[in-house]
């Protein structure tokens, strides 16, 4: 009796299934052979695993939060454009002093969603609150040479340095402006973008309203949903069901394949995330220059990348993506030799080898790339033990109290080369020569004096062998067929989404 | 299936008769199948021991190459031979399974013999303990230790051999408890044997055979506990190929290369089952009436 029931309810929910997945089947067909053209009313669902932990960019809410707010939601007075530029945004005019000290913004007549209009004193709020106490945002110590904020009047704003800054205006386009009036923004928001932040579902999702009022030009689509899924195959099932149009970031390229099919488009930028083999520069032996080259050496990067990437992303040979002004192509610098490793390891006084740890954080592919490193090392006769540590554990024990021999680490930050002019930085470069080309670099007079020395610091580094940069990770983006202006790039997970439309 | 055997019972007025005769012959065939199942992985694992077909370190193969003459089961990302691999992981499964049972035998048929032998409050509070440590799950009492000494297979095998103790634990009790109440024994107590003589003559002889089944089977339980782990990062570290770690490893890249995933899960299966089948023949030989009566 009960297995009879069981077969009939089994059938009941087989056929219920089919007819649903008829049904659906039906309704995919019917969107596809819909009219041309785009359509400015499109709502797009954009598919991300990076879903920020809190709204406010000055709380470390994560890459998250600027994926989704920073240029959408929140205009800063410049912007930084998917070719890593600088243009004015919300200064219309800007004015330089003539000892770089004083720099003078006359503001675009803008309004805030909520309707009041964007004022002196609200920069004057949202500067002097990136680098107050409270604000533990990524770039604070780059703008920390804010000396005073002024309101001269409704419109203009002036701004005193403590120290000439070449990169001001670049570190500005990451800084929000925000309505002093709107109070606690980690689950609201209140900016002049082009977009209001509609329904924020913790843990689901973030909606962005087109703003009617907006005072630039209006956006190509009807409004923004991000989809968060915690699961990479999730996210891939959601673009291949249709639930998503598109998705920010793919990071598994074994996934692509799924997507070769003409109903969608691989978007391939360049990003700039850099994959690292950190050492302790402070402690033996990666103090000795020559061990830290002959690991760099030992490494065949070119395996190790298409093992990851499979052909996609690029070799680097320092701190620098081809990005930025000062990159140069140093992917031989240290070339792969495992005869000149095992020459420069003799050299250093370990012909017999040596043994050391890699603190490995669990998340993405850094535990494989430490059994390649392994392997690799193993054959210049050096030991390398794998141990496995939390992401909480790396910030602790690496990044915050230096107790560590080598790590690896993926750096997502753009024009992140100054840290090694920090010595106090986790794998403690220290190099006099470097700290000051650094320092005069954003003293410079212009943007080619700048370019110039960090250039000088750009091949220092790389002959010194601080890290070894194994690769740079390639941006995939994945769009379904028919959605255009999609950013290409990954410039620190900036993402502006006014430009997408759907056909 | 259970259907079907009703139905030829109800119909078939004889069919008490081929109830009885039934069993001996499942019997053999359980011991049988389970027995080569895990007498293969075995044999496997031993192999690894004195023959690899490649370095488990060896990168040379190719990314993500399908099953070849050169490579039976493929390679993975980093061109290593997946083979290999899944002979070290046999290894793994079978060290696991040995040091898990070994550790769930002695630590539990230890206490379960204090608590037998003690009885009173030490036997309650005992008791109590152990009825807490069942109900513990293996899983996260495997964190806790992975917490406290860090990833690694001994902390696995420490981990699930001492859940497991908790059940043998009181298996021992029980049994011991009732062999203690025999007269054989109070005989033997009455002209002075000693306790530990008592252990040894009487007790253990007749609580061991309780213990065979239960322990065949934590057998299984355990390479499973330990892929669990390894799947989720807290069993054996890199580079050891556990099949558990395989399993995660391979699941990114399934579409592209469904052999890394399948043949570890297999494997996983064929374990289980094989070790699962063993312990079930074992328990007819044991104790032939219990399947009829069941």
């Amino acid at each position: 009796m009960i297995s009879r029931h069981r077969r009939s309810r089994l059938a009941a929910t087989l056929a219920a299934t089919t007819a649903s997945l008829l049904v659906l089947a039906g309704c995919a067909s019917g969107s596809g052979s819909s009219d041309a053209g785009p359509d400015a009313n499109a709502e797009i669902i954009v598919g991300s695993q990076n879903e920020p932990t809190n709204l406010d960019q000055i709380f470390g809410g994560s890459s998250g939060v600027t994926e989704v707010f920073t240029g959408n939601v929140y205009e800063g007075l410049f912007r930084i454009t998917d070719d890593a530029e600088v243009e004015p945004l919300l200064a219309k005019e800007t004015e330089v002093s003539d000892d770089g000290l004083t720099y003078t913004f006359t503001l675009e007549d803008a309004t805030f969603h909520s309707g009041d209009p964007l004022t002196a004193e609200a920069v004057k709020y949202s500067l002097e609150r990136f680098i107050g106490d409270d604000s533990i945002a990524a770039r604070k110590s780059q703008l920390s040479v804010i000396d005073t904020v002024t309101a001269v009047d409704d419109t203009t704003v002036e701004v005193q340095l403590s120290a000439k800054s070449i990169s001001f205006t670049y570190n500005l386009g990451y800084v929000w402006i925000v309505n002093p009036e709107a109070g606690d923004l980690t689950a609201a928001a209140d900016g002049t973008g082009p977009y209001a932040l509609g329904d924020y579902r913790k843990g689901d999702s973030i909606t962005l309203d087109v703003n009617e009022d907006y005072w630039g030009d209006a956006p190509a689509n009807g409004g923004v949903v991000y989809q968060y899924y915690a699961d990479p195959t999730a996210l891939n099932n959601a673009l291949i069901t249709g639930a998503v149009d598109l998705v920010t970031s793919q990071s598994n390229p074994d996934s692509l394949s799924e997507f070769e099919s003409g109903d969608y488009e691989i978007i391939e930028g360049t990003s700039t995330t850099k994959e690292l083999l950190a050492f302790n520069d402070r402690v033996a032996p990666f103090d000795d220059v020559n061990v830290r080259k002959a690991v760099y050496s030992a490494i065949d990067r070119e395996q190790l990348l298409d093992a990851i990437w499979d052909g996609r992303g690029q070799l680097i040979g320092s701190m620098v993506p081809p990005s930025e002004p000062w990159y140069l192509d140093l992917a031989d610098n240290n070339p792969y030799d495992p005869e000149l490793a095992a020459d420069l390891l003799a050299e250093a006084g370990y012909a017999d080898g040596f043994e050391f740890t890699i603190d490995t954080p669990e998340s993405g592919v850094h535990s494989t790339v430490a059994e390649f490193l392994q392997t690799e090392l193993a054959k210049i006769g050096v030991t390398v033990d794998i141990n496995i540590i939390t992401d909480d554990q790396w910030y602790e024990k690496v990044y915050t109290d230096h107790d560590f021999e080598a790590t690896l680490q993926g750096h997502v930050n753009d024009r992140d080369i100054n840290f090694y002019g920090d010595s106090d930085f986790y794998w403690g470069y220290d190099d006099a020569d470097v700290q000051t080309w650094l320092a005069d670099a954003e003293q410079a007079d212009s943007v080619e004096q700048q370019t110039e020395l960090i250039t000088r610091v750009n091949q220092k580094i790389s002959d010194d062998a601080a890290s070894v940069w194994l690769y740079l990770n390639p941006q995939l983006r994945i769009a379904r067929d028919g959605i255009t202006g999609v950013p290409e790039n990954g410039l620190n997970s900036l993402f502006y989404v006014y430009g997408i439309q759907e056909a | 299936m259970s259907v079907t055997v009703l139905t030829e019972a109800e119909r078939n007025p004889r069919s008490r008769d081929t109830r009885s005769r039934r069993p001996r012959r499942r019997t053999s065939v359980n011991l049988l199948v389970g027995g080569v199942l895990f007498g293969i992985i075995a044999v496997v694992a031993i192999l690894s021991l004195v023959a690899l077909p490649f370095e488990p370190s060896d990168t040379t193969g190719g990314r993500l190459q399908p099953p070849s003459p050169e490579h039976w089961a493929g390679t993975d990302r980093l061109g290593r031979d997946l083979f290999t691999q899944l002979m070290i992981g046999a290894r793994l499964a079978m060290l696991t399974g040995v040091g898990a049972v070994a550790i769930a035998a002695v630590l539990g048929v230890l206490v379960g013999l204090v608590a037998a032998m003690a009885g009173r409050w030490i036997d309650d509070a005992l008791s109590s303990l152990l009825d807490i440590a069942i109900a513990f799950p293996t899983l996260l009492l495997a964190m806790l230790v992975v917490a406290w000494r860090g990833a690694s297979l001994e902390s696995a095998i420490l981990a699930i051999g001492l859940a497991g103790s908790a059940v043998i634990a009181r298996l021992t009790r029980v049994t011991a408890t009732r062999v203690l109440a025999q007269d054989f024994v109070t005989a033997s107590r009455t002209s002075g044997t000693g306790t530990l003589r008592l252990i040894r003559l009487h007790v253990l002889p007749n609580v061991w055979p309780t213990l065979i089944v239960p322990l065949a089977l934590q057998f299984g339980g355990a390479v499973v506990a330990e892929a669990s782990l390894s799947y989720v990062g807290l069993g054996s570290p890199p580079p050891n190929a556990s099949w558990g770690r395989m399993l995660q490893e391979a699941q990114s890249t399934v579409l592209v290369a469904p052999t890394a995933a399948i043949l570890p899960g297999l494997l996983l299966v064929a374990t289980i089952i094989g070790i699962n089948l063993l312990a079930d023949g074992l328990r007819d030989v044991a104790d032939p009436t219990g399947r009829t009566l069941r």
